[in-house]
């Protein structure tokens, strides 16, 4: 299919591993899925921790069936990013593990205390939510259907977020205070989730085109800002200064971009912001101390040519 | 053992039943809370996509379970801090095979600790199948299915595992770390009689134990791996030189348990709580 077919056709789920795709089609939607399925991962990578932390057996629950959860998202994306035939699986594992794999900015900072957990579980998870809803409309018909479970799961990651904002904003004196806190050190990141506006964004044209994308990151942030301020407010969250963020006649905010540290941004997406490289050395380190299982599982498949038990992994 | 007469609901025991019935329940619940928290270690780190999965089912697993026995505690008037937020980390009551840190990147001992582990818990399980306690028997049918694919996961991992020269070293190494932490989880307390005479349970520790270590060495020998069972006295009781230092079940744990509770205690702290939230609905079930 040429490139022009390919912008007439583009409609939801538009395309599959039946078409013939031209290859510039194939490298955006690769690039794009991996992003997102290397997200999940990283995602979850951050918040393990609190599973052992959570501060109650049901939260403990809820935590560790979250990250199960995103686990299990990333596998459903490798394998849709896998059937557009450009990486496989294993290089996109190997590219996240070795620092090359590039995932959302939020996921690139420590999080060092169960009153940052919202910041992630609910306004981040929230942030994503409004991109993901509009993904299942996208053009490449495996990354479609991987929305349908991953949005349908989404929803109740964000019900426990909230959940636990909850608690933390009815709680004491000094849980108000510090999730306060939290929400100030994460507010900015939390608003540069959605990039750059559109025009610094390089890939977004083509991919608007092809239908992999279905609205624009300024469209996304305001979606997410219509919801969610008036959530934070309910809660008793104070917005902070900056950025300075405004309403204009039309109900749209505007948000003063140039308030927020755009180096830091891009250093991060270039996977060298320093905090952000502790997470992804750390990763590698535990990713290589179970290579050699990988090794014995190959060999193993090997010898016993491809019969090797499946019913449990 | 002769069936006995069934015993009726958490208010009308007498001393005798009351303590017997929570001595056997904080072992259930204890090991369950703490295994399954020390297998969230592996959640985001384990070899592969598909082996992370199911080791975070596993842990979720063993989670539910431990709700439902520290449920059963609460029976008593227990509230959730009393049983894990606000204990005395030396009360805890799980077997020290439980509580042992992972190294990073040994997975051998992971499989083989959830070898031993599910394989005792699945005897355990079926022990109290026919309990006289109406409430441990309702909860033992919920638990068992959820076990048998974990015997079958742990034990497919074995066999793959051994079927490299590493891995059949590792697999030989954790073995050998963890058989006789494992042996603690049959070790008896000042309770047990009670337990067995009043048919909470339909066998004894011993037996339960002999039959796990015929299945256990059966198995490891088969595929290459050295095991043997341990000496016993007389009565069948292993002897106390086939045992670790810390045994777990009498609340004398190792030292990494002392640092293990205090992460897991680390935000109720912080946050200065002194209630455990619940949650009304279950995230898994909405």
């Amino acid at each position: 299919m040429d490139l022009d077919t390919v912008k007439e056709r583009a409609g939801p789920r538009q395309f599959s591993p039946d078409d013939d795709m031209p290859r510039k089609y194939r490298e955006a939607a690769t690039r794009m899925i991996q992003f997102h399925a290397n997200s999940e991962i990283m995602g979850a990578y951050l918040e393990r921790p609190f599973i052992r932390e959570a501060p109650s057996l049901d939260r403990k629950l809820a935590y560790s069936a979250k990250t199960q959860d995103e686990l299990g998202h990333g596998q459903l994306l490798y394998r849709a990013a896998e059937s557009l035939g450009i990486k496989t699986r294993e290089q996109m594992l190997d590219e996240l593990a070795n620092g090359e794999g590039k995932f959302l900015n939020c996921f690139h900072y420590p999080m060092e205390s169960w009153v940052e957990t919202p910041m992630i579980a609910f306004f981040v998870d929230g942030a994503a939510m409004r991109r993901q809803a509009t993904l299942k409309r996208t053009s490449w018909e495996p990354y479609a259907h991987a929305m349908d479970k991953v949005v349908f799961e989404e929803g109740f990651h964000i019900k426990h977020g909230e959940s636990i904002l909850k608690e933390l904003a009815t709680g004491s004196k000094k849980e108000q205070e510090m999730v306060q806190d939290a929400f100030e050190l994460w507010w900015p990141r939390i608003i540069q989730f959605f990039g750059p506006t559109d025009d610094d964004s390089t890939h977004h044209d083509f991919s608007a085109e092809v239908g992999l994308k279905q609205m624009t990151n300024d469209e996304l942030r305001q979606s997410f800002l219509n919801q969610y301020l008036p959530k934070a407010e309910k809660y008793g969250l104070e917005i902070p200064d900056t950025p300075t963020i405004e309403q204009d006649e039309d109900g749209n905010y505007r948000v003063a971009e140039d308030e927020l540290d755009w180096e830091e941004f891009f250093q991060i997406a270039k996977n060298e912001y320093d905090p952000g490289r502790g997470q992804i050395d750390s990763r590698k380190r535990a990713h290589d101390a179970v290579e050699w299982v990988r090794d014995t599982l190959d060999e193993y498949e090997t010898t016993t040519s491809g019969h090797a038990p499946q019913a449990a992994d | 053992m002769a069936a006995t007469e069934s015993l009726s609901g958490p208010n009308d025991l007498d001393e005798r039943e009351r303590a017997a019935v929570e001595s056997l329940l904080y072992r259930l619940a204890d090991d369950e809370f703490v295994i399954a928290d020390r297998y969230t270690d592996w959640q985001v780190r384990a070899p592969t996509v598909e082996s992370d999965i199911a080791i975070a089912n596993i842990a979720q697993d063993e989670l539910g379970h431990a709700r439902l026995w520290y449920d059963l505690l609460e029976d008593f008037g227990h509230s959730e801090p009393d049983l894990i937020w606000e204990r005395d980390p030396e009360t805890f009551r799980h077997s020290t095979l439980c509580e042992l840190p992972f190294a990073e990147g040994d997975w051998a001992d992971a499989i083989v600790r959830s070898y031993f582990y599910d394989e005792a818990e699945h005897l355990r399980l079926e022990a109290l199948e026919e309990s006289s306690y109406p409430r441990i028997r309702d909860r033992v049918g919920k638990i068992v299915g959820e076990e048998g694919y974990h015997r079958e996961h742990a034990e497919n991992w074995l066999r793959r595992l051994v079927s490299g020269e590493e891995g059949r070293e590792r697999v030989q190494e954790a073995v050998d770390e963890l058989f006789p932490y494992a042996l603690t989880l049959f070790e008896e307390t000042e309770d047990d009689e009670a337990i067995d005479d009043l048919g909470l349970r339909t066998r004894t520790l011993s037996a339960m134990r002999e039959e796990w270590i015929e299945t256990v060495t059966g198995t490891l020998t088969e595929i290459g791996i050295d095991a043997r069972a341990p000496e016993t006295d007389e009565d069948g009781q292993v002897l106390t030189g086939e045992l670790p230092d810390h045994v777990g079940r009498d609340g004398d744990h190792t030292d990494h348990w002392a640092t293990h509770y205090d992460e897991i205690t680390n935000t109720y702290r912080e946050l200065g709580r002194d209630h455990a939230a619940r949650l009304m609905e279950d995230p898994d079930d909405e």
